[in-house]
């Protein structure tokens, strides 16, 4: 087996990161054991739960099924990226907390990122699509009540309806 | 400051939206070790050789360990989850077989997963890599999947000391039920399945073992919801005292079931054996296979009743497939005979239950353990009685149900815990007729069939449940204020998302005066409290709730009592608010928590906890559907939820208990099913295959409290985090059949996935048609 390193250049949270890596390592890996980014969580590794899911250029992804070297020279937004330490919570955080959207927190980093995404691509999104949307997340200890709460009253605040 | 009842925001939320939890995987220690189990393939063979050369020779593997190197220690474990007393061993005619399930498979394997070797390397993936590389040589066996076919004459056996594969038994009788059955006008009875499933919290387990150091114990971090109890086993394990280990629990990404697994007792072996920390984390495909598997099995039921429809007896017969292991003795089926008769007046009853093995993952208990099969049964024999008699199920539960005056109400049996099973409080009749107000039941029933015609059928179904909570046998807390004058919570009840930090914070918070959110909070952690319960049976916000409060309140006496001298004042007339101690009515003069804790004595009390027995919560679910004819896909279309918890401590966090608990009851009656094939492989290795349900499956919910305090602890709180699972697949399978009844299909199978209903459909339909060709 080769161990082999690749340099990669990333931007992660705002800050421009270089980062050797084997070509197996994975985002999540990456983020995880060598940026210390322990917040992208993963429950699954096989891209269903999305509790690893971060932003890449924008856009969410699946930090467990993507190679460390497929972010070169792209940009990636954790949890972490959402709200500086000391800083108020970033607005769909607050909603979270508002709204008693979360308990054990271990999904939470995926539907934030999830829940910018989709607040980002369809800021007049009728709420009643929220709950496909947020299929793409596995929870399971809040039955989603509170996270289609708190999404509801994000897009509700957006379209003032 | 009232803060008991009151939905205060939640303490911990703040890091865990930040990203800065600390779940297993988040630990780090320096020097670690990375381990990972080689598992048997499969279901049941002998084991001929193990051959790690080739393992051992790989890069980065530190060892190799197998039954043989399991040297000083027990090689198996054998003591029973929970132990019962002898009065109601005789009471309920039980039987208990041996319990053995070896920490590394030696000579044979029962199930696929079981853990055959534990390697370990300098890091994950070379642990891996290496894994293949272990040869084990196997002989495999033709396994036994099928419980039925388990406890039939001749059958293999699954372990040579448990004959007829049955492991423990009960016989429970109250009343004359015999007589009761046959002098009663009508009956209905099926059999019914309930499927396998799994606990899946997102985090996997995990457990790290850290060699004991100079001041440090040999300590194990595990995702556990038993820090204390872990501990105890552990001991026993490594033959050591208990006060030679530590065990703490980390933050926790849900558990949703208890229990002792090989793994956190390899990691403390190992890391005694290596001398360096050794981290084990499980990944998706081990805990699908190997964790907190629940629920499974077959039941017999009947249940005789008058033509005016009061019910006179329930008889049940129950085949619990337990897996290879029996960890938890008579838990679930117990708990299915504790719970069957539900919220109805029921005075003859006979329930046998079998707990038997075969080649498969050991069962647990998990969230509900055994409520939602109770519940379901009697749900669907009741709605069955209601076709039968040609009246709406709602009438016919009013007319059966407990009423309010007969509580408390000896059922006539003992509980688990060895003490008479009393319904303590609640009120059934209201809380049916709320959830059927909150619904417009009614309004529902008479325009659900102008609704009727297209392809989608609308069904309306009832649920209701009872859930003993609070299960002992004790808990501790301690509340003390530090030197700087912080209030510090510690008990033995850790959380994996209940809310601890919040609710017990509230509880200690009012009692000292003292907003929650300046209560320091410590949780699981052997090595802050030498004796703890843990997290598991709807117990901590009655039993950590309960203690938290006993301690609060010596530590306020204790606290006054100081104040009293410094401020020359007796103590009644002193008030805390905010931390200050000061005479009634002078807010002028004042002592803070922290000048009283420099005074020199410790400003401590701890307390102990033991619940006389459980106490019952209870819940009324209805539920409706939209069922597709052609695809058999079930949509839920409105849920309403009554529940009494009894005293509510924080009603955010209750609902949001419920909220999930429905959630779980939804998977578990239309998509949750760890499938094995005859092999006794499991078919359902992902969650690409085993299916939770997702924000799309789960309906908006509505939920009422209407509380009715317990008096069997200070508080009044009864357990709120299981119960709401309790009712779904009863309310839904009822919904389902109603939404059918045209076609007159019964639903006695757990999940109900588009498949078997479209069977049932099919069927129905054919019948439907030979009857009219016959006319």
């Amino acid at each position: 087996m080769t161990r082999d390193l690749h340099s990669i250049v990333l931007n992660v949270n705002g800050d421009e990161v270089t980062v050797r890596v084997e070509a197996r390592q994975t985002l999540a890996g990456m983020l995880r054991d060598q940026l210390g980014l322990t917040g992208t969580n993963l429950g699954c590794e096989h891209g269903v739960c999305g509790a690893c899911t971060v932003l890449l250029g924008g856009r969410t992804a699946r930090s467990c099924t993507l190679l460390a070297v497929q972010a070169n020279g792209r940009s990636v937004t954790t949890v972490e990226g959402l709200a500086a330490d000391g800083d108020p919570l970033h607005p769909v955080q607050q909603a979270f907390a508002d709204h008693h959207a979360l308990q054990c927190g271990f999904c939470t980093p995926g539907f934030l990122l999830t829940t910018i995404e989709y607040l980002d691509e369809e800021p007049e999104a009728d709420p009643d699509s929220i709950r496909e949307r947020l299929s793409a997340n596995l929870c399971r200890c809040t039955g989603y009540h509170n996270i289609v709460a708190a999404v509801k009253d994000l897009l509700e605040r957006r379209t003032g309806r | 400051m009232k803060q008991v009842g009151e939905a205060l925001p939640r303490r911990e939320d703040g890091r865990l939206l930040r990203g800065r939890a600390r779940y297993m995987a988040d630990l780090a220690f320096d020097d670690s070790l990375d381990a990972i189990v080689v598992r048997s393939p499969f279901a049941r063979a002998r084991i001929l050789s193990i051959d790690a050369s080739a393992a051992l020779a790989a890069d980065g593997v530190v060892a190799v360990l197998t039954a043989d190197d399991l040297v000083g220690v027990e090689p198996a474990l054998t003591r029973q989850f929970y132990s019962l007393t002898p009065a109601f061993i005789e009471r309920h005619q039980v039987f208990l077989g041996p319990y053995r399930e070896p920490v590394l498979a030696r000579d044979r394997v029962s199930r696929m997963g079981e853990p055959v070797a534990f390697l370990i390397a300098t890091d994950r993936r070379a642990a891996e890599d290496a894994a293949e590389l272990v040869e084990v040589d196997y002989e495999p066996l033709d396994p036994i999947v099928d419980p039925l076919r388990a406890i039939a004459p001749g059958s293999d056996l699954v372990v040579s000391d448990v004959p007829g594969n049955i492991q423990a038994s009960f016989h429970i009788i109250v009343g004359d039920p015999t007589s009761a059955v046959e002098a009663a006008e009508r009956k209905v009875s099926g059999r019914f399945r309930i499927g396998r499933s799994v606990g899946s919290p997102i985090e996997t387990r995990g457990a790290v073992g850290i060699p004991a150091t100079g001041s440090e114990p040999l300590t194990v971090w595990s995702s556990t919801q038993i820090p204390h109890i872990l501990r105890a086993y552990l001991a026993e394990f490594l033959r050591c005292p208990e006060e030679d280990l530590r065990v703490a629990a980390p933050d926790m990404g849900g558990s949703f079931g208890g229990g002792i697994y090989a793994e956190e007792l390899l990691v403390a072996f190992a890391a005694r054996l290596l001398g360096q920390p050794v981290r084990w984390l499980e990944d998706r495909r081990e805990n699908l296979a190997n964790a907190r598997h629940s629920r499974d099995q077959i039941i017999d039921a009947l249940l005789a009743y008058d033509t005016s429809g009061s019910f006179r007896a329930l008889e049940m017969h129950i085949v619990q497939d337990c897996g290879s292991a029996n960890l938890f003795g008579l838990t679930l089926p117990f708990n299915i005979a504790s719970h069957a008769r539900g919220q109805f007046a029921i005075d003859h009853f006979d329930v046998t239950g079998l707990c038997v093995l075969t080649n498969k993952t050991r069962n647990t208990p998990v969230r509900g353990a055994g409520r939602p099969e109770a519940t379901f049964v009697l749900d669907r024999l009741v709605d069955m009685a209601a076709t039968d008699l040609g009246i709406d199920p709602a009438d016919l539960r009013h007319r059966n149900l407990i009423p309010a005056r007969e509580m408390p109400r000896d059922m006539g049996m003992l509980y688990r815990d060895g003490a008479p099973m009393v319904y303590d409080s609640g009120d059934f009749p209201d809380q049916l007729r709320t959830a059927l107000e909150a619904f417009d039941y009614w309004g529902k029933r008479r325009r659900q069939d102008e609704a009727a015609g297209s392809n989608l059928a609308l069904g309306i179904g009832v649920s209701s449940h009872v859930e003993a909570t609070g299960l002992g046998p004790h808990e501790t807390a301690r509340v003390e204020i530090d030197d700087s004058g912080t209030v510090v919570l510690t008990c033995g009840s850790n959380p994996h998302g209940q809310s601890h930090a919040t609710t017990l914070a509230q509880v200690a918070g009012e009692t000292l005066g003292i907003r929650y959110d300046r209560i320091e909070t410590r949780f699981g952690d052997t090595g802050l409290l030498e004796r703890g319960g843990g997290t598991f049976g709807s117990r901590s916000a009655v039993t950590a709730g309960a203690v938290v409060h006993g301690a609060s309140v010596e530590l306020r006496r204790r606290i006054l009592d100081l104040a009293s001298e410094m401020l020359e004042c007796d103590p009644a007339d002193l008030i805390i608010r905010d931390g200050y101690v000061s005479p009634r009515g002078v807010p002028g003069i004042s002592v803070s928590f922290a000048e009283l804790a420099t005074g020199g004595a410790p400003l401590r009390a701890e307390d102990e906890f033991v619940p006389p027995t459980v106490t019952l919560g209870s819940g009324t679910h209805i539920a409706s559907v939209a069922v597709d004819r052609e695809t058999g896909v079930v949509n839920l279309t409105g849920y309403v939820v009554v529940d009494d918890c009894g005293t509510v401590l924080n009603p955010m966090v209750v609902d949001g208990q419920q909220h999930g608990g429905v959630a779980h009851g939804i998977g578990n009656a239309l998509l949750e099913e760890a499938v094995y094939d005859e092999g006794g492989q499991l078919l359902s290795g992902t969650f690409i295959d085993y299916l939770l349900p997702t924000a799309a499956d789960v309906p908006d919910i509505e939920i009422i409290h209407r509380p009715h305090p317990t008096p069997l602890n200070t508080l009044g709180v009864k357990g709120a985090g299981e119960g709401s699972t309790a009712s779904a697949p009863g309310a839904i399978a009822n919904a389902v059949v109603d939404a059918l009844r045209p076609l007159r299909i019964e639903i006695n199978e757990l999940p109900i996935t588009p498949q078997r209903l479209v069977e049932l459909i099919r069927a129905a339909e054919a019948e439907q048609v030979e009857g009219l060709a016959g006319n």
